[in-house]
């Protein structure tokens, strides 16, 4: 990331922890470059130079909406398409001419159905985490063992089975909504930030910034603000939890690779690690299902994960095929 | 785009794949639509001569060379492309463009993100300021802070290299930077 050479604009400019300290953003970029400004004063005008570059001027851009662009490209389409096939005719081929311009204005229209209904689905396994980023801008980081799928030029409405970390951009031009469907529910939002978990059979939506409306699948709609946490199954046709969580990241840390325990007992904590990595769990005494453990562990490897609650709460955990079995040290 | 999905939708569309065609259309339709309402100032112009401008690289792509890097080339041709449009409709007197008014971008008050601290009064002076640029320095800052394209890119379009590029963006920036000072000196 950080370049060891820097003598001329491009060098700075090309280095996003330099962006990062124009912008004032990161506060490990930040560190650096006060101090390495402090030890290279002779450098002293590139960087106001560089600086001044990076921040350049903010603009509101006026950007048309997707479904503008998808209008222009069907037309566009259905003139490439009559262009190909339409033979120089006469006047006796006339209503041929026409029965082909219309078989091709229906393939075209098909085409373009075809070509948005498509489905992209991103599925993750056992132990990975996935970062993606939507057409419309919005990141997405899909936890272990979970699926998301959504049309083609449709990037805006999600189905989403497991776990998913959700941050979406806000369409000011549209002020178009994004959604996210699951068997549960769906989440209805303009631009924030929020955590949705499947697992369990039942879904749990916790909002982390910004305002969400969910409309659960008995009918009601219930309007979240930041904080607020809330599981319901549409199997019992109930709401399970209805929260507040004061300490975001116990929610939301699986995206940064760790899971987050607080005074639990190791047998809920280890349903974490159930979901996340794939195994089933077996105790073999009371005191290691009812010991309590407070940490971090890591989501994507087993190994490490397994040696720090060892190592935390005293007890062994060895594997056997798909079991892992926790015993008293 | 980066540079390998560039390279590998440039050739195939050139081998007439009709789906790489309408991701690149996509992907640039916003962008070049922005830069043609800057130089047309028309919505019905732009849109009209996007769509052309569209199916003309669709007929041609067999005759188009092969690009690593697909913005610079689109921005030019649909430059010139829109330009030609509008001085044929001029020549028929169908709009009502001085040599001037073509091709020099204007910015309004609204595009400029106003910062908390900055009255709307002051914001007025900055876009009147950047306003008054050159034709090439406004053109330059369109490009690397509107279109978001980068330095190299722009270098490509505007057909200067790479340093005066960077050298004209930042007398831009500096003189802006001026100005707004004095301004906070009279205010």
């Amino acid at each position: 990331m950080i370049k060891k050479e820097y003598n001329n604009v491009l060098d700075f400019l090309e280095d996003p922890s330099f962006k990062n300290w124009a912008e004032q953003k990161n506060a490990t970029d930040i560190n650096y470059w006060e101090f390495w400004i402090a030890n290279n004063p002779e450098k002293k005008e590139l960087i106001e130079k560089a600086k001044d570059l990076t921040l350049g001027i903010s603009f509101n851009k006026e950007i048309v909406s997707s479904e503008k662009v998808a209008f222009e490209w069907n037309r566009l389409e259905s003139k490439i398409k009559a262009t190909k096939r339409a033979p120089k005719g006469k006047l006796k081929y006339l209503k041929q001419l026409g029965i082909a311009a219309s078989i091709t204005f229906l393939i075209s229209l098909g085409f373009y159905f075809i070509n948005n209904t498509s489905k992209i689905t991103h599925t993750t396994n056992y132990g990975e985490i996935l970062n993606i980023k939507l057409q419309d801008g919005s990141d997405v980081t899909l936890n272990s063992n979970s699926s998301l799928s959504y049309y083609k030029n449709k990037s805006r409405k999600v189905w989403l089975t497991g776990e998913a970390f959700f941050q979406v951009d806000k369409k000011l031009s549209t002020n178009a909504k994004f959604w996210v469907l699951t068997d549960d529910l769906s989440v209805e939002v303009y631009g924030t930030s929020f955590n949705v978990n499947t697992k369990k059979k039942k879904t749990e939506v916790f909002l982390e910034e910004g305002n969400i409306w969910l409309k659960l699948k008995n009918g009601v709609e219930k309007k979240m603000i930041p904080g607020n946490y809330i599981s319901y199954s549409s199997k019992q046709e109930k709401i399970l939890e209805d929260k507040n969580i004061y300490n975001p990241t116990l929610k939301t840390s699986w995206k940064d690779g760790s899971l987050l325990f607080e005074n639990l007992t190791l047998q809920n904590a280890l349903e974490k690690i159930e979901e996340t990595y794939g195994y089933s769990i077996m105790f073999e005494d009371d005191y290691s299902k009812n010991v309590l453990i407070t940490g971090a562990v890591p989501n994507t490897n087993i190994e490490i994960c397994l040696k720090a609650i060892e190592k935390s709460v005293g007890v062994k955990i060895s594997k056997k095929n798909n079991t892992l079995i926790v015993s008293k040290k | 785009m980066n540079k390998l999905t560039d390279k590998f939708i440039w050739k195939s569309l050139k081998e007439g794949d009709l789906n790489a065609f309408s991701v690149l259309f996509e992907t640039y339709y916003p962008q070049l639509h922005s830069y043609g309402l800057k130089i047309s100032k028309d919505v019905t112009i732009t849109e009209d001569t996007l769509q052309d401008f569209f199916l003309y690289i669709y007929e041609k792509r067999e005759n188009l060379s092969d690009l690593d890097n697909i913005a610079p080339y689109l921005f030019t041709s649909y430059k010139r492309f829109l330009l030609n449009v509008i001085k044929k409709n001029k020549k028929i007197k169908y709009l009502d463009f001085t040599t001037e008014t073509i091709n020099d971008i204007q910015f309004t008050k609204e595009e400029l993100i106003i910062e908390q601290e900055t009255e709307s009064f002051r914001n007025k002076n900055i876009t009147k300021l950047l306003n008054k640029l050159p034709k090439r320095q406004k053109e330059v800052i369109y490009l690397k802070y509107y279109s978001g394209l980068k330095a190299a890119e722009i270098s490509e379009i505007m057909d200067i290299n790479y340093q005066s590029v960077i050298n004209t963006l930042h007398k831009a920036i500096k003189s802006l930077k001026e100005e707004i000072s004095i301004l906070k000196l009279f205010k």
